[in-house]
């Protein structure tokens, strides 16, 4: 088995897919957590495109989340079982890409700052996050209604349901009643999260804002 | 055994669709290649899975994501790397493009036509900066990789055919723009000069993107 070691911030943030992945898979990895002001500064010229999270394979760097996440999960098998399930498993991660960093993000990241259950901003959400919302979460709830299995591609659990769960489960607590009218999308974040595997990292994750 | 039918549907342009053809095309795969005019697009919208274009059906199942076609068939066909760490970087790759062309992507769309803007503006203030923050990485990216015409590993990768359009597009667009990072260039005119994309590249239709 190599040696590996997740690079990232002390948050969940973009690390927490990677990390998941290896709970699932359960294999061993440094779980590297640098302080944003004192210790990324340093390294940052080290790493191939100046950004984290990076997984180190043996001594080499990976950068790009889903790059080192679907390597590590095509290993594992938790990629899709087949080329085809596999591409519907990236089309999925990335049409969330897009809803993630496209005009949702202006609501979504004035949304975490009040995650301690302060006001969040309502025009942003009226301008942003709803029409956001309407648009992308249709579409997962339409996925998971035409596989009927639980899970987003095929029959058995994929980095996309890792990926989909962690950001829905973050949203219900941050914004209760958000999605209350995506009831699959719901009960699926729920459901992965009851995986052994997941749920034994969940408890014992560092606890942190974001 | 039999070959899967391949079907690519896109608008008339190159932009997110392009490296999809290429691949096909450089692996000699028949494949019908639809172009929905801007007019009949909205009619044919509810009818691909995310509302979006590049669609590919094989043997009559969609996938939607130009990324996650560009992976499917260059994994199909040989195009996606060496080894897993390879194929990895690629990704890596790509997606770091990515995320430098949706930085640049209001600057495209004004420039193509699609939306109003003042162009000098947008070069000078919007596209000058990513392109600053992300050309210098892939310029050491072309120099670390042994200047061997390809961005990563010794083979033809989807990442090298997506930097050499984009590369492409630029040029056609701004002159100039790029000069300043030979080893870039002169990766792409390796890549562009491929027998068999060299061929597709000279007698497909030229579009505006």
């Amino acid at each position: 088995m190599p040696k590996y070691t997740l690079h990232y911030f002390d948050m969940r943030g973009l690390g927490e897919l990677c990390r998941q992945i290896f709970a699932l898979a359960e294999v061993d990895f440094e779980d590297k957590r640098y302080d944003m002001e004192k210790e990324w500064p340093a390294f940052k010229s080290q790493t191939p495109f100046r950004q984290l999270p990076v997984l180190e394979v043996d001594g080499k760097f990976i950068p790009q989340l889903y790059a080192h996440c679907r390597m590590l999960a095509t290993e594992h098998g938790f990629a899709g079982k087949t080329p085809f399930d596999a591409a519907w498993v990236d089309a999925i991660a990335d049409q969330h890409k897009d809803f993630y960093w496209g005009d949702f993000k202006k609501f979504w990241w004035r949304a975490l700052d009040a995650a301690e259950g302060d006001l969040v901003h309502e025009e942003l959400k009226t301008k942003f996050g709803i029409p956001e919302r309407d648009k992308f979460f249709p579409l997962i709830e339409k996925q998971l209604t035409e596989t009927g299995t639980g899970f987003l591609v095929g029959d058995s659990v994929t980095w996309a349901d890792l990926l989909i769960s962690e950001h829905v489960s973050v949203i219900v607590r941050v914004v209760p009643g958000f999605l209350d009218a995506f009831p699959e999308t719901k009960k699926h974040a729920e459901k992965i999260r009851t995986i052994p595997q997941i749920a034994k990292w969940i408890e014992r994750r560092p606890v942190t804002a974001h | 055994s039999i070959m899967p039918s391949y079907k690519l549907t896109y608008f008339d342009g190159r932009a997110r669709a392009e490296v999809a053809r290429q691949i096909l095309y450089l692996a000699d795969i028949p494949f019908e290649d639809v172009r929905i005019s801007l007019h009949d697009w909205p009619s044919l919208k509810s009818t691909t899975p995310f509302g979006q274009m590049p669609l590919l059906e094989v043997d009559g199942q969609s996938l939607p994501q130009s990324f996650a076609i560009f992976r499917y068939l260059a994994k199909q066909f040989g195009f996606s790397g060496d080894s897993p760490f390879e194929s990895a970087w690629v990704d890596a790759l790509a997606d770091q493009h990515a995320d430098y062309f949706r930085e640049i992507l209001p600057v495209l769309l004004t420039i193509w036509g699609f939306t109003q803007g003042d162009r000098m503006a947008l070069v000078k203030e919007v596209a000058t900066p990513a392109r600053d923050k992300y050309f210098p990485l892939l310029e050491k990216i072309a120099k670390d990789n042994g200047l061997n015409g390809h961005f990563v590993g010794d083979s033809l990768t989807w990442v090298d055919l997506l930097i050499a359009e984009h590369v492409g597009s630029i040029n056609q667009h701004l002159p100039g723009f790029l000069s300043a990072y030979p080893s870039v260039i002169k990766t792409v005119n390796k890549i562009t000069s491929t027998p068999r994309l060299k061929e597709w590249i000279e007698k497909r239709k030229e579009t505006t993107f």
